[in-house]
């Protein structure tokens, strides 16, 4: 049986990483950063995938970015998936060239459907990952696009069918409420979801700690956890979440973690003796 | 040297990444003289298997594949739609033979049989070892690893070793035939799992 994932979502501003609170960003540092200080590897060596996107409010810069996916991938042994902003065939390909194994869209799925299915047809669906924004509104949900800042007016049920229908692999919900909060997920989500079985979900904005986690693994139509706080899971906070999870009988993936400094330049020291 | 075959379909830049991690230098290329010289082949793939063994034709490749692993004897190994190629033929986008250097067949995953189950296969499973492998040296009898796939290799029982996995029935997700291996998962995308597999396929063969 296919495991359940934990993913991290890193969010890339015009070459910056950044924090993100009801999507207000915050810069927290560079890819030198990111891979010096802050230890990024520690996060890559205990997740299932890793979601890099560009949330750039000014204009992208599509080849700077996809440089960050091929810095990042360089020691990151796990599906890569990356979007932000896609409208061109030519920009999948960018970042899939870059190394992602997959690719994220949001707005194009409500204004440029046409686009989403020529994806759909070239790359096939499991490549294709379909992000949906949402608030809170009374009993339901509004959708948002472009980064948050665009109200659409459709049910969430109706869009979400539709992509679906667009040929989407997976979907990643984010709660816009929660996000950054560490307050856990939005589960009053989950409903609204309820009816979809034949596509992956993965549910993202909220999570604190690794009770969070568990929360939303707990949940037979979650297939997936994401979190995009740089600091919630600092040091050893993914290691440990993930041995949490693999206690509390969450179905994850297993492997040696340790093994990475051991296998590291492991062939030269075979070849040298 | 270890060659990467390019022939136009799949995510090479990982593969390669993987094999300098672990301390080693790899050559991407779709070139005839270098392929029949490699020490090792790896044949990655990601796509439909028809247009890849068209690939495969339109760049001559064919031949010096299938004399560099049957003659030469070049260990190799496939990856995902790779190690699919390597078999006898595929359904996939209509009938089309393979390299044939394993007795196996692709077809879709049999729905019926895999009522409930999502198809693409896709995420970590766990693979079961049926003998003893060069391949999975220093590997537990049950490993996950990272798969994304609609088509299998068919379960049949083989005289050499194959790693099974279950997806509504049992598929053959690696094997080691001598010198020629396969899997159907990236070990490049399988952390220490994969990165151990990929150091015996180098170490190993």
């Amino acid at each position: 049986m296919v495991k359940k994932r934990l993913i991290f979502t890193l969010l890339y501003n015009d070459g910056g990483f950044m924090l993100s609170r009801n999507f207000r960003l915050q810069r927290a540092g560079n890819i030198e950063w990111l891979k010096t200080n802050y230890d990024f590897k520690n996060i890559a060596f205990t997740i299932d995938e890793l979601i890099i996107l560009d949330v750039s409010r000014n204009e992208r810069n599509i080849k700077r970015f996809c440089d960050h996916i091929k810095l990042i991938g360089e020691e990151c042994f796990i599906p890569i998936s990356a979007g932000g902003g896609i409208t061109s065939p030519e920009h999948a390909k960018a970042i899939l060239n870059s190394g992602a194994d997959k690719l994220v869209v949001n707005s194009a799925l409500y204004n440029k459907q046409d686009f989403i299915r020529e994806l759909v047809s070239i790359y096939g669906s499991q490549c294709i990952i379909g992000s949906v924004d949402v608030k809170k509104q009374k009993n339901d949900f509004e959708i948002y696009i472009d980064n948050g800042s665009v109200k659409i007016e459709l049910p969430l049920s109706e869009h979400i069918e539709h992509i679906i229908s667009l040929g989407i692999g997976e979907i990643y919900i984010n709660s816009m409420d929660k996000d950054g909060t560490g307050h856990g997920y939005m589960f009053d989500l989950l409903i609204k979801l309820n009816n979809i079985t034949n596509v992956p979900i993965i549910i993202a904005g909220g999570a604190g700690n690794w009770h969070h986690l568990i929360d939303g693994l707990q949940h037979d139509i979650v297939d997936a956890v994401a979190t995009a706080n740089l600091f919630n899971f600092i040091g050893n906070g993914f290691p440990n979440a993930r041995t949490q999870l693999l206690n509390s009988e969450i179905n994850l993936a297993q492997w040696e973690s340790k093994g990475f400094i051991e296998l590291k330049n492991s062939l030269k020291r075979h070849v040298s003796s | 040297m270890i060659v990467i075959v390019d022939y136009g379909m799949g995510n090479l830049f990982s593969i390669q990444s993987a094999i300098r991690y672990l301390g080693a230098e790899s050559i991407i290329t779709s070139d005839r003289n270098i392929i029949s010289t490699a020490d090792r082949i790896i044949l990655p793939g990601v796509g439909s298997f028809y247009r890849a063994m068209e690939h495969l034709h339109t760049t001559d490749l064919v031949k010096v594949l299938r004399e560099s692993v049957i003659y030469g004897k070049i260990p190799i190994l496939g990856i995902c739609l790779g190690m699919q190629l390597m078999g006898l033929s595929s359904t996939e986008d209509g009938f089309r033979e393979g390299l044939g250097l394993v007795d196996c067949l692709i077809e879709r995953f049999d729905v019926q049989k895999s009522e409930g189950l999502k198809i693409p296969h896709v995420g970590f499973d766990t693979v079961t070892m049926t003998h003893k492998s060069r391949l999975f040296d220093g590997l537990d009898a049950q490993v996950d690893f990272y798969f994304t796939h609609s088509y299998r290799m068919k379960y049949t029982e083989q005289p050499y070793g194959v790693g099974i996995c279950f997806h509504g029935e049992p598929f053959i997700a690696a094997f080691e035939k001598e010198h020629i291996c396969g899997t159907q998962f990236h070990p490049e995308k399988s952390q220490t799992n994969g990165l151990l597999l990929l150091k015996n396929f180098i170490k190993n063969f």
